[in-house]
This record gives C-alpha cells, structure tokens and sequence, in this order.
C-alpha cells in the first residue's frame, strides 16, 4: 500500500523561528516516512517567500523563536489566519512548538505589549515573572510510552477547556503549577517542548504522521513498526533520570 | 586588614584544593570575596596601565591567554584569569593569587576573560579601559534564555564601563552593534575563505529595520560581510583586516596588508582571536613587532586542537555550541587523514542542561570517505547517537566508558583521532588521555 503514497510537510517560517534546533523535527517526520517508503515533501514559507499553498499541505509545523522573531512571524500569519482556521477545523494536522504553541492562541501578553495570536485554539498566554526551563516527563493518553523534552517559557499559558498533551510527570507545563503540559485539538498538536522533541519521542511522532496519512489516504490503517531501539532507549533513559523510582 | 585575611584565605583554600586534585578556581575568589567584599575593587587600583576585559561566546579564553602571553612578552607585568573562571568568583581568585602574602599587589595590566551574564556584576568592582567582543552565538540557552538577553546584557554592562574603548569583531552585525555611537574599534575578515555552506545563522535579519540582510559573503555561522538591502546598515569600516589567508599546513594572513603572521594553529576560527589580538595591542599603543613570537609561545589551553601522542596523534578539541561545534568539524575534516572521531556529550550545569542544541550543528558533515569510525559517549550518549542516526551518519560504538573508546581507535588502522567534547567532558577526557600515556610509557600496564 506504499507505493507512490506521500505526505507534504510544511515548515512555517523556519528562517524566523528555528530557536532551538527545530529543524530536527522536519529531519524526525521526513526520516520516519521515508524509511516505510513514504514520500516527504518538505517546503518552507518564509519571510522572503510567503506563497504557501495550504491547500496542499498535510502537516504544518510551526517552531520557537525569540520574542522578537516571534512578534514579526505573528504579525505575517494574521494575513493568513482565516486559511488556518479552516485548515485546522477541516482536521488538517498542525504541530506547534513553544513559541508556535503560543500564536495558536488569541494573545500573548508580554511585560510591554499584547501580541495577537491566531485564535486556533482558545487559550491565552501571559507573561511570567520567571522562565520555566527545565527537562520534562509528560503522560499523555494517547500512548503509553511518556513524552520526553526540554521547556524553557516565560509565558504561562491557560488551556481552558481543552484537552491537555499530557499530565505533567516531572518538569512545570503550561503555567508551572496546573500540572498539565500542551493541547491537543483536533488533530492539532501543542507544546512546550521544544527542538528535538519528535527524534525521542517515537510514538509521538508516528501519532502525528499517523494523524496525517489517515485524513489523505482513507485506507490507511496504521503503520508498520520502525527499529525503534535507539529512540526507545533514549527515552526511557530520560524518563528514567527525571521520573524514575525514587 | 580583612583584604589579607581574604588573600590568605583564598591562598589556602587553592593549596588545600589542588591537594584533593580539584581544578575550581572559583572557590578561593567565593571565599575570598565573602571575608573582603571589596577585594576586587581595592586590588584593581593597584593596576597601573589598564585593565583590558574580553566577552564573547566563543574564543574568549584563547585571546584573553593570548593577549596576556603578548603583554609579558613585552616585559608588562598582569593579572589574568588564565583558568578560564570568568565570573565575580574567578576574577577575584585571578586577584588574590597575584597578590604576596602581605596583600601587596601591583600589575601593569589586569587581562580578564568574562563571562557576558556577569560583566554588569565584574564591572561593579571594576571599570575596563578596553573590552574585546569576539562574537555572540547560541550559547547555554537555558541559562542567559535568548541571545537578545545577552546583547541587553552587555549593553548594560557596556554603558557602567564608561570611558571604555571597544575593539569588536566587525564580522559579526550582533557584535559590531555595540559600537554604535560609542569609541569601537573593528576587526574582520576581508575576503572570502571558505565555501559558502549553508548553516544556522543567528540574526540574519537586519538588527536595525527586521528586513532580510543579505552577504557578499560569510565566513560561518553569522559572520561576513554583511548589509541590509532595506535600511543600509552594513558591515562597519574595519580598522584590523585579514587577507591573504592560507589555511593549508600553517595558517598564514596578513593584518592590513602589511603585517605577516605565520603560526602553526589550527582552526580557521583563530584567525579572530588572533586579530582581536592585534587590534587590542594596536589599541593599546603597544607595540606589535614581537608579535609572531609571542604566538610562537603561547600554549594554547586546554582541548583547544590539543594533540596528545599516543602512539597515533589523538587531537582533543573542546566545541560548546553549534557554531563552535560546526568549526571543529569543518577542521576536522579538512584534515585528509584515515581517522577514527569520538564524540561526547555531557548536560551539566556548566554545558547548559538542555542538549537541543545539537539539532542545530550539522553533523552530516562529519561523514565523508575517511572517517574509519565514529564512537559516542557521555551523559547524553543517546542523544548525540539519535542525532547521529537522523543525519544518517552510522555510529559504530556508544559507550558510556571513554578509556575503552579511545583504546579502542588506538587499534584501529586510522592514522588519527580526533575526540570533540563540551564543557564538562573535557577535563575528564583529558585526564584518561594522559592515563593511557602513561600506561604506554610504562609498557602498556594496567596502572589501576
């Protein structure tokens, strides 16, 4: 069933918001297709080149970025804010790290000013008096294995009503103290954590692809398994040093 | 009085410290500065000349130690962290132990590497007369947050200095904006080098005017010859140039097309601290005639390209961040030779917990025909290894035991090693490298 089947993975602006090493969750969601024999098409909007074709993307990433960076990305994607929302609505995937989580909101209030967000989920953010930096261990319920990463926010951000990625396990989450790290919506993914999130996250990252293949391709029925060990190790050895027996 | 007692107590606490085999030289300075808190600022108007301080991401340690070897040369006499212990603590050991046991201390220059996050605190004790600013990179993020902290940082600390002339690298837009409208030397690049591969850049968008800013070229990472299309802000008139620069066996340049320099350093890199160098002494009004021998001379510190015999040459090299990281590749495999690489990872503290980072340097690079194996360790050995895997480069050997990976290339018919460590691996890779020396010298016995 793999043949000629592929996926178009768009990188939101990774001229402007590529912080911390973002680029590896491109590298995680192309290498994972490809070694089942599914294509990856990765383009990239950027600042000097913004015609992205939303119509034909299947995943849509958005990374951190500094406050700078990302009040100047926030300010292009109101231009296109319509157009997510129904990408979004129509189950298209969407992941968002960090500073992309935030943007996804209706406002993040910094010290000085309030940046619009897009309005794609409804949550909002505030500025802390302290950044939350730290490993993280999260349990979320759509796997077993825990979802491993590292924060580092001054924004507290307040979910409402929306379903969580995960219980927090070890680390601050969303606001430091509510106990819950991201979102998930739809099939829209939210979360701190950020850079090389999806290389040690496995299942994480095949929840998404999975997410992704099964709204294009209506015979999807789940993929083969990967040689996980090295991420499987990796991950447990996170969770483990942070979360492990005490 | 309570200044002798501060130095006595520092003196001790080095002694009883090297006793135990630990290497801290910022433990005397804390202890120091808890019985005298003014310790700094007392002993630093016994400097008579100038007090010269040098900031950056990279580099820092390398044209600090080198500045100060150039000024002994000259017959100055200085106080200067050579260690490396760049923050309050660490200047305030550099002082006390230049001091003689009655407290009495006297220098022509105090030479003080510092760490960008405690200039403001340094400069409360003392006011530099001249600052070097080598570059700024992504460094630790999880400790100084964004690099624009940074910049606010410096600029703070920049503006308690005062009367300080700056002598800054011109390369870099994120370095050479400190010296707007203030007394800034420049130094730089002056012609194209390398091939113009695509890397992480911090900042490429114009600092003044946000719109895209373009090169005539670059020479890595951020740092080239740089202008904004939009607003016109562009890469500073350069008052110390480098050209006619040979990279192949000796590196060879010249400093304003007049200057001959001939060293036998590694690292395309060094050409900066080695100009930083230069525009410091030509700043200073020091004379530069004897500078190809004060280069001559300088030890360079430790796991900077450091080569270490053991049977084959194994070269240690300390890289902290992507552009550092980036570096010791590329000079690595400029190096033609059938070679063995080992890689440790460590998240102490001191090497900034989160290990993100290495999504950002491009290991891809590391792979080509002569690399014979590629081992990794240390405390994030998975980490390095998954990164590893997505850039499609096999690694042969993880291993948490780095006596058993170097022995282990030490049988291998690579003709070199080369071992690139950050913060806090390199100490105790250091250490199990002169461990298998000496267990080679003494007839390949296990000396446990």
């Amino acid at each position: 069933m793999s043949d000629n089947r592929e996926l178009n993975i768009i990188h939101l602006y990774p001229d402007l918001l590529n912080l911390y090493g973002d680029r590896g969750n491109i590298a995680c969601m192309q290498k994972r297709l490809n070694w089942r024999g599914i294509g990856a098409n990765v383009s990239t909007c950027t600042n000097s080149d913004h015609s992205i074709n939303l119509e034909a993307a299947d995943i849509i990433f958005v990374g951190g970025g500094s406050d700078r960076e990302q009040e100047l990305v926030c300010g292009l994607l109101l231009k296109k804010k319509q157009e997510l929302v129904d990408y979004v609505e129509g189950g298209g995937v969407l992941v968002a790290v960090c500073g992309g989580y935030q943007l996804l909101g209706k406002y993040y209030q910094t010290a000085s000013s309030k940046i619009e967000g897009l309005g794609i989920l409804d949550i909002y953010t505030d500025a802390g008096d302290d950044r939350l930096i730290g490993n993280v261990v999260l349990q979320s319920e759509l796997f077993d294995q825990k979802i491993v990463g590292f924060e580092n926010h001054a924004g507290r951000t307040f979910i409402g009503s929306h379903t969580p990625l995960g219980k927090v396990v070890y680390g601050r989450g969303n606001t430091g103290d509510s106990g819950y790290e991201g979102v998930v919506y739809k099939n829209v993914v939210a979360t701190y954590l950020h850079g090389p999130l999806l290389p040690k996250n496995p299942m994480l990252c095949d929840y998404i692809l999975g997410c992704a293949m099964k709204k294009k391709y209506e015979d999807f029925t789940g993929f083969e398994p990967l040689n996980d060990e090295l991420e499987n190790v990796a991950n447990k050895y996170i969770e483990d040093r942070f979360a492990g027996e005490k | 009085m309570r200044k002798i007692l501060a130095v006595w107590a520092a003196k001790l606490s080095a002694i009883a410290g090297r006793m135990i085999g630990k290497k801290s030289s910022s433990t005397p300075g804390t202890i120091a500065l808890k019985i005298c808190p003014n310790l700094i600022r007392i002993l630093a108007k016994n400097v008579e000349k100038g007090i010269i301080v040098t900031c950056g991401t990279n580099g820092k340690t390398t044209t600090n130690n080198l500045l100060n070897t150039a000024l002994l040369k000259c017959g100055y006499t200085t106080v200067c962290n050579t260690l490396g212990a760049n923050m309050v603590n660490g200047i305030a050991t550099a002082f006390a132990m230049a001091c003689d046991l009655k407290g009495q201390f006297s220098a022509d220059y105090a030479v003080l590497e510092i760490d960008e996050a405690s200039a403001r605190r340094v400069f409360e004790h003392l006011k530099p007369n001249y600052m070097i600013i080598t570059n700024l990179f992504r460094d630790q993020l999880d400790r100084y947050g964004e690099i624009d902290i940074t910049v606010d940082l410096l600029n703070q600390a920049i503006d308690m200095a005062g009367d300080v002339k700056l002598i800054l690298n011109g390369d870099d837009p994120l370095t050479a904006q400190f010296g707007d409208g203030r007394n800034a030397k420049y130094f730089g690049i002056s012609e194209q080098v390398l091939p113009q591969i695509d890397e992480t850049k911090e900042g490429q968008f114009c600092l003044k005017c946000g719109h895209e800013q373009k090169y005539n070229y670059f020479h890595y990472s951020q740092l080239g010859d740089y202008y904004c299309p939009s607003c016109g802000n562009a890469r500073p008139h350069i008052d110390f140039d480098a050209t006619d620069i040979s990279l192949s066996g000796a590196m060879k340049f010249k400093v304003n097309k007049t200057v001959d320099i001939d060293v036998n350093y590694r690292g395309f890199y060094n050409i900066y601290n080695i100009l930083a160098v230069y525009s410091a002494l030509s700043v200073m009004g020091i004379e530069t005639g004897g500078f190809n021998r004060a280069l001559a001379e300088y030890k360079p510190q430790i796991g900077r390209m450091e080569l270490i015999d053991l049977g084959k040459p194994v070269i240690l090299n300390l890289a902290k961040n992507p552009a550092g990281f980036n570096q010791a590749i590329q000079t690595v495999m400029l190096d033609k030779r059938r070679k063995d690489v080992i890689v440790a990872i460590n998240d102490l503290a001191n090497d900034g917990r989160d290990v993100s980072w290495l999504w950002d340097v491009d290991f891809d690079k590391l792979y080509d025909e002569n690399l014979n194996t590629l081992t990794t360790t240390g405390i994030r050995l998975y980490d390095i290894s998954l990164r590893f895997k997505y850039a499609d480069v096999k690694v042969d050997y993880i291993t948490k035991n780095m006596k058993e990976a170097i022995k282990r290339c030490l049988s291998t018919k690579a003709e070199v090693c080369y071992i690139l460590v950050n913060y806090t691996a390199l100490y105790p890779t250091q250490n199990t490298m002169l461990e298998i020396k000496r267990e080679l010298e003494n007839g390949g016995v296990e000396n446990v």
